[in-house]
């Protein structure tokens, strides 16, 4: 019966929704697709615009589905591409041919090695400085506040440092900050009881700084110390640090998510802890960033700028004696610290 | 290739007594090969690199469409009819609120956190739904499965039983796991004809106390370990001899070889924890009331072949990923099979598409990922 037409493939045929399935060919006649059955008889058909032919995957069984549709289905996959191509439609094929197994997939691998590179290298770097340029000004300041107000009624207590201390700490603190890029009104300076956090200082992106009562004491006399490490903070405020390394590990969490494909739970798991380390590595190189800030401002203000790192050999004597790290935990050592202080000092006297 | 003929016919009619009553054994077989979806797994990466993620959806598209077209029961392959573009809305809008959460959790911790338990409420919707996704867009034969759980089902399922196997450190896990098979096993649907399952208590905490004996043996083990380094730091620190700096460095060293140690027992427990739930579950599965499926994984082999497809693929920079995905498929199915009463080829000619599984998908997102 299937006599005219030529017959492309071998396979079988479903009919529209049943799982039962016929012996049947696929064959091109007239300018249409159709299945004829084994023992003739058309059993589906339709032009070729209106049938869907599913695109090729390794070896597994080509599925043309018809307008009614009714399914027919082959494993000779090298006969529907011979008969797509001879429709102009080779391009259909493009991804499968990039797949087959050739050395060419060594190149491929290389590619993508070299790609990943540099999207870390130089992509992300790139991004994260846009997504800085294009936040606007108000976003950091709501995010300020709300996190100010929410870490006072979770983590800080109220100051009980005297009104003398605290008038010394903010005139020099003025001073300080009138010499950074921002000038005066562009930094707050409160004080806060540290509670859990003990000696600390922290900056938040809209200019606020905290400083907590436990330093203070930390510092005894030496209130330049404490505009050493305010200083710093307005360092970590004036790079926009907090907000570049939220933009970075999202980037670097949004890039393992979506370039790293099948890797398999377990290495992805351990993927994402990495993830962590480097962006600890990064936090690493803000600190010293923030420190060579901390030189140059104090030195404008006419303050010590070796303030800090006496600062540092201060917490390596009195914290280390307790086997107190965690604070610090993502500070660079600080012996380390200090000597490239001095350097530092050293080079802008220059 | 000719299905109808080459399906084993011979217990047709002796459905009473016997062992021919319970039909024959018929198991899954996997097709792939690695040095085949090597080339799909190089190519998916290289396209998603290039068009800054966006082909990853695609990507999905033609991993599922080889690994559902290689899993073979009866000669016939199983085949993921999801498109591209369906999954990259899903993944657009999960994305979307994850950035959103996590700058908020940052800034604003207050609404991230806020955020996080609206998440948490839409969690178990988004479980439903994307069950149903992955059901419809498979099929077998020209038959789509489907799914008809909702979100009560999936919120005891995947937060409640979770939840409660942390609270009791793992005892009540059994259950939680028996809460996620009937779930899933009890709304899944191909054809009109449904799945049911109820996988008994008992025999899931026989198949738990290995792993637990493993996770406790483990940290008993661990600890000792951690604990003799302690002693071995304080030893050092009393001398004095070494600055503290040193000293500082090793307490570090000690940390992080505590935490993968911590890693990798809770991983080796959870592997044989899975895999011997899945036996339970899979083997107290029926279709259609009639035709039970069965699971026989080896717990040792199945935890040898992750533990060491792990190590290869990190060995090898990921080059060997796509060998590792192969080889635990393989296993897996031919650990998996059904045991059809009656005449299997009778059978399968019988099953016609619910109509409306088919229409609906298109509509459907795929929001969270859920494989079968």
């Amino acid at each position: 019966m299937a006599s005219d037409g030529t017959t492309i493939a071998s396979g079988e045929w479903h009919p529209p929704g049943s799982s039962r399935s016929v012996p049947a060919s696929l064959v091109e006649r007239a300018g249409h697709l159709v299945v004829d059955g084994e023992s003739g008889g058309e059993l589906a058909g339709g032009n070729l615009h209106s049938i869907e032919i599913s695109s090729r995957v390794g070896r597994i069984p080509r599925r043309v589905t018809f307008p009614d549709g009714s399914l027919f289905e082959t494993a000779d996959n090298d006969a529907v591409d011979r008969f797509l191509t001879g429709k102009g439609r080779a391009s259909e094929g493009a991804i499968h041919r990039l797949e087959r197994f050739h050395p060419r997939l060594i190149a491929f691998v290389a590619a993508a090695i070299l790609l990943g590179a540099l999207i870390y290298r130089s992509a992300l770097p790139l991004l994260v400085e846009v997504a800085i340029a294009v936040t606007p000004p108000a976003v950091p300041q709501i995010m300020s506040a709300s996190a100010l107000e929410t870490m006072d009624r979770t983590l800080l207590d109220k100051s009980k440092l005297d009104e003398a201390k605290r008038n010394r700490i903010v005139e020099g603190f003025r001073r300080v900050a009138s010499q950074s890029a921002r000038g005066e009104a562009g930094y707050t300076l409160h004080f806060r009881g540290g509670g859990a956090l003990g000696p600390n200082a922290f900056a938040l992106p809209d200019g606020t700084l905290i400083l907590t009562d436990e330093l203070v004491e930390l510092a005894g006399e030496d209130t330049e110390m404490i505009l050493g490490v305010l200083a710093h903070e307005i360092g970590h405020v004036a790079h926009k640090h907090s907000l570049r390394q939220i933009y970075r590990a999202a980037g670097i969490t949004a890039l393992l998510m979506l370039v790293a494909g099948d890797i398999g739970s377990g290495a992805e798991d351990m993927l994402v802890q990495g993830g962590g380390l480097l962006a600890l590595s990064y936090s690493r190189s803000a600190e010293a960033e923030a420190d060579r800030h901390s030189v140059e401002l104090m030195m404008k203000a006419g303050f010590d700028p070796a303030a800090i790192a006496r600062f540092f050999e201060l917490l390596e004597t009195k914290l280390d004696d307790k086997g107190g790290t965690s604070i610090f935990s993502t500070h660079p050592s600080t012996p380390e610290r200090r000597k490239a202080i001095l350097d530092w000092i050293g080079h802008e006297r220059k | 290739m000719t299905m109808a003929e080459s399906l084993p016919a011979q217990n047709a009619g002796e459905r009473s007594f016997g062992r021919a009553a319970e039909g024959d054994i018929q198991r899954l077989s996997f097709t792939g090969s690695g040095s085949e979806y090597f080339g799909i797994w190089i190519v998916n990466i290289l396209l998603t690199i290039i068009t800054l993620g966006i082909y990853s959806a695609w990507a999905k598209v033609r991993r599922n469409r080889y690994f559902y077209g290689n899993t073979i029961l009866l000669g016939r392959g199983f085949e993921y009819h999801a498109s591209g573009g369906q999954i990259l809305i899903g993944r657009l809008i999960v994305f979307a609120y994850l950035v959103l959460y996590n700058i908020m959790l940052t800034f604003v911790p207050l609404v991230g956190i806020g955020l996080g338990v609206l998440m948490l409420f839409f969690v178990p919707w988004l479980v439903a739904r994307g069950l149903r996704f992955s059901a419809r867009v498979t099929s077998y034969r020209n038959v789509r499965f489907d799914f008809v759980g909702g979100a009560g089902g999936a919120f005891l399922a995947f937060i409640i039983g979770p939840v409660l196997a942390a609270l009791t450190l793992g005892i009540l896990a059994p259950l939680a796991s028996r809460w996620s098979y009937r779930y899933v096993g009890n709304n899944l649907r191909y054809g009109q004809k449904p799945f049911s399952t109820d996988p008994p208590l008992g025999r899931l905490y026989r198949t738990w106390v290995a792993p637990a004996a493993v996770l406790v043996l483990g940290m008993l083990i661990g600890g000792f370990f951690v604990f003799l380094g302690v002693a071995l730091v304080n030893a050092v620190a009393e001398g004095a001899e070494l600055s503290s700096q040193a000293l500082q460095g090793f307490t570090g060293l000690l940390l992080v070889l505590g935490y993968l140690l911590l890693f990798a027992i809770f991983g080796l427990a959870a592997l044989i924890y899975r895999a011997g739930v899945r036996n339970v579950a899979w083997s107290a599965t029926s279709f259609d009331g009639r035709h039970r499926l069965l699971s026989d994984l080896s717990r040792l082999r199945y935890t040898w072949i992750a533990v060491s497809n792990l190590i290869v693929t990190l060995v090898t920079l990921g080059l060997m990923r796509p060998w590792a995905a192969v080889r635990m498929a393989r296993y897996v199915n031919e650990h998996t099979g059904v045991r059809f009463e009656g005449d299997v080829g009778e059978l399968l000619s019988q099953i016609a598409q619910e109509g409306s599984a088919v229409g609906a998908e298109f509509m459907d997102i795929e929001g969270f990922d859920f494989g079968f």
